[in-house]
C-alpha cells in the first residue's frame, strides 16, 4: 500500500533539513508516542493506540536507510509489533524537501503494510482513528507554537476535514490541515518548530503512518 | 440380492426422529473439547500475520520463562521429524507438489500458517505466552490473484519450483473417444455464448472448531480429533511419523459439522501429535474461530471461462470450459482433485455430443482450498445452469424449454454421457414438471410480467436450476484412474450381543448426518430387531477398524450397501443355528418378520436373538459349527450414483437498493430410495441454505497484503433463518439399477442446486435493464450497481 | 482467544463503581452486557487491566415514568425494553429499533446503556437516542452530570464519558403527536446496519411540522440530517415533498467504506432509506 502526502511549511528548506532529523525534539507531539532510544541512524519507540475499548501498542524500530543532504531527502524504514494483538505494521517512508521561496514543501511517500488482527477488521471497526490521532498531533502542535488557548487549537475545523471518508489509500488531507494550523497561528518565532513538525511527522510518523493505516481501513 | 426382507420395512422409509439428536444438541457429549486427561497440557500455535515471509529468526526462549510455560518449539526445531503434509490426489505426473511443514521453517506463505508452539499448563497460559515469542521477518511479495499469479515475473509462493502453476489437467471427449472435438463443435456452431463466471472464496465455517487431544501415554498414541476422516487420518499419521498404524489409535468422537473442512491431515493435528511425542504427556489444542477462518481449508475459488456452442433451435452442439482453480498456498489433502470432480459435471443433465475441459491449479498467497460441501460439483453446476440461461435469453426461449431440449429422456437411461459416465437412471421431466407445480410457475410468470410493464421498483425473477451430481465416491478403479491415492469402498460389521442387541460398526464417520439413526432403521429391518436394540459404533480405528469414511455423499449409497452384506451374512450364519434348535433341515426354513420358522409352521419360530443366546452358551450346536453370528463386509461400488433434482427460486429485486429477498423457493429432488424422510428433508434444507448463502451472502475476502478481512462472522456473512424463504421441499424416486439399496445420496445436492437457481432469479429480475451477470455473492451493492449501469455485468 | 488477564471487580453502587473506577485509573474499563466488549477483549485488540462489572449495581435496571418522560435505567437489557409497555407506548421507535439490534441472545444480554457508551456508529441505538433527543444522566467522581444524546457521541466509539464516569440512565421524551419510523438495512438480520434512520415526524393537518432524522453509520457518530429536517419542515405531507426532502440525506456525512458497502452506496442508501422512514412515520 501506497500512501501520498504533502503539504507546505512556511520556513526555508536549509532550516527545515537542520531539525528534520532530531528526534527527541519532536517525538513527544505525536499522541501516544515514545522514544525509547536514538542510537545513529537507527532509533526504537512505541505507539500507543487508544480507541474507546480499543487499545494497541506497538513496538517498533527504525533507521535511517538514506540521507541526502543535497536532495533534501531521507528514506526511513520503521516496523513495529503489538505482540498481544499478533500484528506487525511496516512502513518506508521517503520525505522530500522542496524549497520554495521562504517556504518548504514536503513530499512524503509511504509504503505500507499492516498485518495481523488489527488490519482483519472489515467492519470498519477501526476505520477514521487517523482522523482521532491528526488532531490530537495538531492540535499538540498548535499549542506547542502559538503559546497558551490559541484560537486556531480549540477550533472545531481540522477535525470536521480529518474526519472525512477515506476510501482511496491517498489521504492528503490531514497534513494540509495540520499545516494549515500552522498558517493560522502565524507565529513569529516558529522556525525551530515547523521544523520540528516535520521531523516528527516524518521519523516518528514512520512509526505512526503504519498505525494510522491500519485504522484507516 | 434381495435388500428387503419378505415382510414390509417397518423402518426404512420412516421419518424417524434421530436417536442421537439429544446429546448432540444439548453438548452432553464427547466432542473432542470435552476430551479431558490427567496431567494434559494445552498448546498455543503462533501463526504468521504475513502472507508471504521469510523467517529469519525465532526466539522461543522468552516463551519458556512465562509462567506455566512447560515447551516451545519452532518449526526449525521440529524440521527433522515433521516431515510434509501429504497430498493425497496428485492430479497429473507432472504435477508440482511442494513440501507442506506443519510449522513453516524458513518461509511462511500464507497469513495464518503456524510458526511456532507453545506448550503450557493452561490453555490460557500457552495463549498469553505467544506474546513472548519473537520472530523477524523478511517480508516478501505476495500474489493473491489468480491470473496475476501465472503472468510473466510474478512472485513465486514457491520459488525453488519456478512457477505458481501446480497442474493442468485436461479432459477431452474427442480424445477420450467419448464425443466430438469441441473446437469443430463451436465452429459449426449457429450460436456460441461465451462467459467467464467466478466462484469466490468460502469458509466451510462448520460448527464445532476443530479440535485434537494427543495421548503419547499408553501402549497405543491416542489421537482424538474433530475429523471426518478417523481412518485414513491413522494411516497418514503412520506414513508421515514413521510410527507404526498398529501403535496409534485415532478417535472422531462427536464431530460438529464438517462440509469438507475436515476432510483433511491438518498441521494441527501433526503439531499435538509432535508436542505431545516432546513432551511425554496428553496435549490439547482447540481453535478459535478466528484462526479458523483464517487457516482451515478454504473451498470454491476459481475462474472458469466457458464457451458453449449451439443450434439456434437450443440443441447445444459442445461445451468447452477452462477452468483456473486457486490452491492457495500448499496442496491440500484433496485440493487439486476438487475441480476433477466438477469436470465430468459440466454437461449435467444434458446430451452434449462434444466437451473440452481444461483445468490449472495455481498457488497463491492464501489459505489453501480443498474439498467444500459438492467439491467441484457445485461449480460445475453453476457454470452450466448459468449458460444454459444465457442460451435461452440468446434464443428467446423459456429456460426450462432450453434445458428440455437437451436433457437425457427418461428412457435413455442408462446413458453414457460425453465424459464417459454411465448415468443409471433419472427422471429430469417429472422432477420439474413437479417442481413447476409446486413452485405456481406460470403465476409468477404472468406476475413477473405485470412489475415489468408497471416499472415496479420491486422486480420479480425466476431461477431454474437442473441439476445431477455424481454421488456415491467412488469405484476404488475410477479412483485409480483419477491417481486418487485410495480406495472407494466401505464396510461394515454386525456384532450379535449375547442378548439380541445389535452393535454395528460401520467404516462412515457421521458428524452430524445422522447415521446411527439411519443405520439403525436399515438394520431393524435387516435382522428384525427393535431399531432401540440397535447400536451403531463409528470413528474409533480400536472399534470400527475399517473404513474409508465420510464425504462425497458417499456413506449410505456406499456404506449402506456393505451394511446390508453384513447383514445378509448373519441371517445366514444364523439359519443353521435356527434350523438345529428347531429340528429341523435348514433348507425347511423360512426368514421372515426377524423370525425363522419351520416352512409352514406359524409359530414356535426362533429370532436372531435366540439364536445369538444359543451361539453365546455354545452349549447345544452341531458338530464342527463356530459359534459366532457376528460378520463383516466390505463393498465397492461399481458405479456411482446419480441423484438430480430441479430447483426452481423465485427473487424479489428492490432496485433502489439493491436487496434480494427470496420470496420462495422449491426443491424437488431425486435421491432414490429414502431411508429416512426427515433427514433427507434435514439435508436438502442444510444443503440449499448453503448453496443460497453462497448465491448472496458468503465470501472470504483478501485486502491487497493478504490479511483475510472476513475474519469474523461478523464479516464473514452467514444467513439466519429470518433471512431465507420457506423451502417447499418434495421428492421424485427413479429406481436406481446400479445400486441395491436404491439410494443415490442426499448430502450435497442442495448446495448443488440452489446457487445458481438464486443467481439466475436476481439475473432474470433485471434482465430488461441488459444485466446477464453479478458476481457472487450478490450483495445489495453489486446488485444496485448492476441494477443501475448499462450492459449490466457488475 | 481468551482474553488477557484482568482484574474483576462487582461494585453493588453505583457510588462503588465510581469509586472502582478511579481507584482503578486510565486503564480500567466498565462491563454491561459485555456483547459488544467482550468479542473485543477475546480477540485481544483490548486488554484493559481492570474491568468494573456493573451487573449487580442496584437501581441501574428498569424503566418508570418520569413526567413526559420515561426513565430507563442504563443495565436495562434490550429484551426488556422491548418487553416494557410504556415504552411501545410512549417511544415506539425505541422498541422498534432496540428489535432490529443483533439477535435474540444478544438482546438478553445487552444493554440499552452499554449500547450507547461503546458509541459504535453502526448500532442502531445511538442514531435513535439522537433522534428522540434523549437526555443521559452520568456519576463520576465530581457528582453527577446530564448530557444531551447529541452532544453525547464524539467520535468512533468514543462518548462523552471521561475515564470515571458511569452512565446511570437514559431520559427519553414522550414526544407525544410525533409518529416515528426506524428503517434499517443490513445483509443478515443479526448484523449491524448497513445504515439506518432513525425518524420523527410532527403533523399538522395536512403538512409536515417538524421533523427530527438521525443516521446509523453515515459517520464516525450517530448524526442528524439537519438538510433533511430543514427541508421537511412545513412542507405538505407528499410522497413528493418527502422524496424531495430525503435527497439531502447524505449532505454533511462521512460515511466509511467496507466488506459490506462503498461510502457512495452508503450515501445512496441513506437518501433511500431517509424517504422511506419519513414517509413511514408520518403514514404516507
Amino acid at each position: 500500500m501506497r500512501l501520498d502526502h504533502n503539504f507546505t511549511v512556511p520556513v526555508p528548506v536549509d532550516e527545515a533539513w537542520k531539525v528534520l532529523l532530531d528526534l527527541p525534539r519532536v517525538a513527544p507531539c505525536m499522541p501516544g508516542a515514545t522514544l525509547t532510544g536514538v542510537e545513529g541512524d537507527a532509533f526504537t519507540g512505541t505507539v500507543k493506540v487508544k480507541l474507546g475499548p480499543i487499545g494497541l501498542t506497538y513496538q517498533g524500530k527504525g533507521r535511517f536507510v538514506e540521507r541526502d543532504e543535497a536532495a533534501h531527502r531521507v528514506v526511513i524504514e520503521a516496523s513495529g509489533r503489538d505482540a498481544r494483538a499478533a500484528g506487525t505494521a511496516a512502513a518506508t517512508v521517503t520525505a522530500t524537501l522542496i524549497a520554495q521561496g521562504e517556504a518548504t514543501r514536503v513530499d512524503v511517500l509511504t509504503d505500507l503494510t499492516v498485518t495481523g488482527r488489527p488490519a482483519q477488521f472489515g467492519r470498519g471497526m477501526l476505520a477514521d482513528v487517523s482522523g482521532k490521532l491528526i488532531n490530537q498531533f495538531a492540535g499538540c502542535l498548535a499549542d506547542t507554537i502559538t503559546g497558551p488557548a490559541p484560537s486556531a487549537a480549540e477550533s472545531p475545523e481540522p477535525a470536521d476535514a480529518l474526519s472525512s471518508p477515506v476510501e482511496a489509500p491517498q489521504a492528503a488531507a490531514p497534513e494540509v490541515e495540520a499545516v494549515d494550523l500552522l498558517r493560522v497561528a502565524g507565529s513569529t518565532n516558529a522556525a525551530k518548530r515547523y521544523a520540528a513538525y516535520l521531523g516528527g511527522l516524518v521519523v516518528v510518523g514512520a512509526l505512526v503512518w503504519l498505525v494510522i493505516r491500519l485504522l484507516r481501513r | 440380492m434381495t435388500i428387503a426382507p419378505d415382510r414390509p420395512a417397518a423402518e426404512v422409509g420412516t421419518a424417524r426422529r434421530r436417536k442421537e439428536d439429544a446429546r448432540l444438541i444439548t453438548g452432553r457429549t464427547l466432542w473432542t473439547e470435552n476430551v479431558t486427561l490427567p496431567g494434559m497440557l494445552h498448546i498455543a500455535i503462533l501463526r504468521s500475520p504475513f502472507a508471504h515471509a521469510r523467517i529469519t529468526r525465532v526466539d522461543v526462549e522468552p516463551a519458556l520463562r512465562e509462567p506455566g510455560v512447560v515447551a516451545a518449539f519452532s518449526g526449525r526445531d521440529v524440521a527433522d521429524v515433521q516431515g510434509s503434509l501429504p497430498c493425497a490426489w496428485p492430479v497429473t505426473e507432472d504435477i508440482v507438489l511442494p513440501d507442506r511443514p506443519a510449522v513453516a521453517v524458513d518461509e511462511v506463505r500464507f497469513a495464518g500458517e503456524p510458526v511456532a508452539v507453545v506448550v503450557a499448563r493452561s490453555r490460557a497460559a500457552a495463549v498469553d505466552a505467544l506474546a513472548a515469542v519473537d520472530v523477524d521477518y523478511e517480508p516478501l511479495p505476495v500474489v493473491l490473484d489468480l491470473e496475476a499469479a501465472l503472468a510473466e515475473g510474478a512472485p513465486l509462493v514457491h520459488a525453488d519450483k519456478g512457477t505458481n502453476k501446480t497442474y493442468t489437467w485436461v479432459f477431452d471427449s474427442a480424445q477420450a473417444g467419448t464425443g466430438g472435438a469441441v473446437e469443430a463443435a463451436l465452429a459449426d456452431a449457429e450460436v456460441v455464448i461465451r462467459r467467464r463466471y467466478r466462484q469466490q472464496r468460502l469458509v466451510p465455517a462448520f460448527m464445532e472448531p476443530r479440535s485434537v487431544v494427543v495421548d503419547p501415554t499408553g501402549d497405543q498414541v491416542t489421537v482424538w480429533t474433530s475429523t471426518q476422516i478417523p481412518h485414513i487420518l491413522r494411516f497418514l499419521l503412520a506414513a508421515v511419523t514413521g510410527t507404526p498404524e498398529h501403535k496409534i489409535r485415532v478417535i472422531a468422537p462427536d464431530v460438529g459439522g464438517g462440509f469438507g473442512g475436515k476432510l483433511a491431515f491438518t498441521p494441527e493435528e501433526m503439531i499435538a501429535f509432535l508436542a505431545a511425542k516432546r513432551v511425554g504427556k496428553p496435549v490439547k489444542y482447540t481453535e478459535s474461530r478466528t484462526d479458523s477462518i483464517a487457516s482451515a481449508h478454504h473451498g470454491r475459488d476459481m475462474i472458469q471461462d466457458i464457451e458453449l456452442a449451439a443450434r439456434r433451435d437450443g440443441t447445444v452442439l459442445g461445451l468447452k470450459v477452462n477452468l483456473l482453480a486457486n490452491m492457495g498456498a500448499y496442496l491440500g489433502l484433496v485440493g487439486p482433485g476438487v475441480p476433477l470432480l466438477g469436470a465430468f459435471m459440466y454437461n449435467a443433465i444434458y446430451k452434449f455430443p462434444a466437451y473440452r475441459f481444461e483445468c490449472s491449479g495455481v498457488f497463491t498467497n492464501t489459505t489453501l482450498t480443498d474439498a467444500y460441501r459438492g467439491a467441484g460439483r457445485p461449480e460445475a453446476t453453476y457454470a452450466i445452469e448459468r449458460i444454459m440461461d444465457e442460451l435461452a435469453v440468446e434464443l428467446g426461449l423459456d429456460p426450462i424449454e432450453v434445458r428440455r431440449r437437451n436433457w437425457i429422456g427418461h428412457e435413455e437411461f442408462p446413458f453414457t454421457t460425453v465424459c464417459g459416465l454411465s448415468y443409471d437412471s433419472g427422471d429430469y421431466a417429472a422432477a420439474t414438471d413437479r417442481a413447476k407445480e409446486l413452485f405456481g410457475y406460470d403465476d409468477l410468470r404472468r406476475e413477473q410480467a405485470e412489475r415489468r410493464e408497471r416499472g415496479d421498483p420491486v422486480q420479480l425473477g425466476i431461477g431454474v436450476s437442473t441439476y445431477t451430481e455424481m454421488c456415491g465416491l467412488a469405484p476404488s478403479r475410477v479412483l485409480g484412474s483419477l491417481r486418487f491415492g485410495a480406495g472407494g469402498w466401505e464396510s461394515a460389521a454386525i456384532r450379535m450381543l449375547p442378548t439380541g442387541k445389535v452393535e454395528v460398526v460401520t467404516g462412515t464417520s457421521p458428524h452430524g448426518q445422522g447415521h446411527e439413526t439411519a443405520w439403525s432403521q436399515i438394520v431393524a429391518d435387516q435382522l428384525g430387531v427393535a431399531f432401540e436394540d440397535i447400536e451403531v459404533l463409528h470413528g474409533d480405528t480400536r472399534s470400527a477398524y475399517k473404513g474409508l469414511d465420510t464425504y462425497g455423499s458417499r456413506s449410505l449409497a456406499v456404506g449402506g450397501i456393505a451394511l446390508v452384506n453384513a447383514c445378509q451374512k448373519v441371517v445366514e450364519k444364523a439359519r443353521p443355528v435356527a434350523a438345529h434348535m428347531l429340528e429341523c433341515d435348514v433348507e425347511d426354513l423360512e426368514w421372515s418378520g426377524g423370525q425363522f420358522r419351520v416352512r409352514g409352521v406359524p409359530e414356535g419360530g426362533r429370532s436372531l436373538a435366540d439364536c445369538a443366546l444359543a451361539v453365546f452358551a455354545a452349549h447345544d450346536l452341531p458338530d464342527g459349527m463356530e459359534p459366532n453370528l457376528d460378520a463383516d463386509a466390505v463393498y465397492d461400488p461399481v458405479n456411482f450414483s446419480f441423484p438430480h433434482g430441479t430447483h426452481l427460486c423465485a427473487a424479489e429485486v428492490d432496485t433502489e437498493t439493491g436487496r434480494v429477498t427470496l420470496r420462495g423457493y422449491v426443491a424437488v429432488d431425486d435421491v432414490g430410495r429414502v431411508v429416512n424422510p426427515l433427514i433427507v428433508e434435514g439435508q436438502v434444507h442444510g444443503g440449499v441454505v448453503q448453496g443460497i448463502s453462497q448465491a448472496l451472502f458468503e465470501e472470504a475476502v483478501y485486502d491487497g497484503d493478504g490479511n483475510l478481512l472476513s475474519s469474523t462472522f461478523a464479516d464473514y456473512t452467514l444467513p439466519s433463518a429470518a433471512d431465507l424463504p420457506d423451502l417447499v421441499t418434495d421428492r421424485t424416486e427413479t429406481p436406481a439399477p446400479g445400486h441395491p439399496l436404491g439410494t443415490k445420496g442426499v448430502g450435497e445436492a442442495g448446495t448443488i442446486a440452489a446457487t445458481p437457481a438464486v443467481v439466475n432469479a436476481i439475473v432474470d429480475a433485471l434482465r430488461p435493464r441488459g444485466v446477464n451477470d453479478i458476481q457472487m455473492p450478490c450483495t445489495p451493492e453489486r446488485v444496485w450497481r448492476a441494477a443501475h449501469s448499462q450492459g449490466g455485468a457488475s | 482467544m481468551i482474553p488477557a488477564p484482568f482484574e474483576y471487580t462487582l461494585p453493588s453502587t453505583v457510588d462503588e463503581a465510581v469509586r472502582a473506577l478511579a481507584d482503578a485509573g486510565e486503564d480500567a474499563k466498565v462491563l454491561a452486557g459485555g456483547q459488544s466488549l467482550i468479542p473485543l477483549l477475546r480477540l485481544r485488540l483490548a486488554a484493559p487491566s481492570v474491568l468494573v462489572d456493573l451487573g449487580a449495581v442496584e437501581g441501574l435496571r428498569g424503566i418508570r415514568e418520569d413526567g413526559d418522560a420515561l426513565v430507563i435505567g442504563a443495565t436495562t437489557t434490550h429484551a426488556s425494553v422491548l418487553a416494557d409497555r410504556l415504552v411501545h407506548r410512549f417511544v415506539p421507535l425505541l422498541a422498534q429499533a432496540t428489535a432490529t439490534v443483533a439477535d435474540r441472545q444478544v438482546r438478553h444480554r445487552g444493554t440499552l446503556g452499554g449500547a450507547l457508551a461503546h458509541a459504535d456508529p453502526a448500532g442502531d441505538l445511538p442514531a435513535t437516542v439522537v433522534a428522540l433527543d434523549a437526555t443521559l444522566s452520568i456519576a463520576g467522581p465530581d457528582g453527577s452530570r446530564t448530557v444531551a444524546a447529541a452532544d453525547f457521541f464524539v467520535d468512533y466509539l468514543t462518548s462523552a464519558l471521561g475515564p470515571g464516569e458511569v452512565l446511570v440512565a437514559v431520559r427519553v421524551p414522550k414526544r407525544e403527536g410525533w409518529s416515528t419510523h426506524y428503517e434499517k438495512f443490513n445483509r443478515v438480520a443479526q448484523a449491524w446496519a448497513t445504515v439506518g434512520v432513525a425518524a420523527a415526524v410532527r403533523r399538522d393537518n395536512g403538512s409536515i411540522a417538524e421533523a427530527r432524522v438521525a443516521l446509523t453509520n453515515m459517520d464516525v457518530m450517530p448524526v442528524r440530517a439537519a438538510a433533511v429536517e430543514e427541508a421537511l419542515t412545513g412542507v405538505p405531507a407528499t410522497a413528493e415533498a418527502v422524496a424531495a426532502a430525503a435527497e439531502h440525506a447524505a449532505e454533511g456525512t462521512h460515511p466509511t467504506g467496507d466488506l459490506s458497502a462503498s461510502p457512495e452506496y452508503r450515501a445512496h442508501l441513506a437518501r433511500v432509506l431517509t424517504r422511506r422512514a419519513v414517509l413511514a412515520a408520518a403514514g404516507i
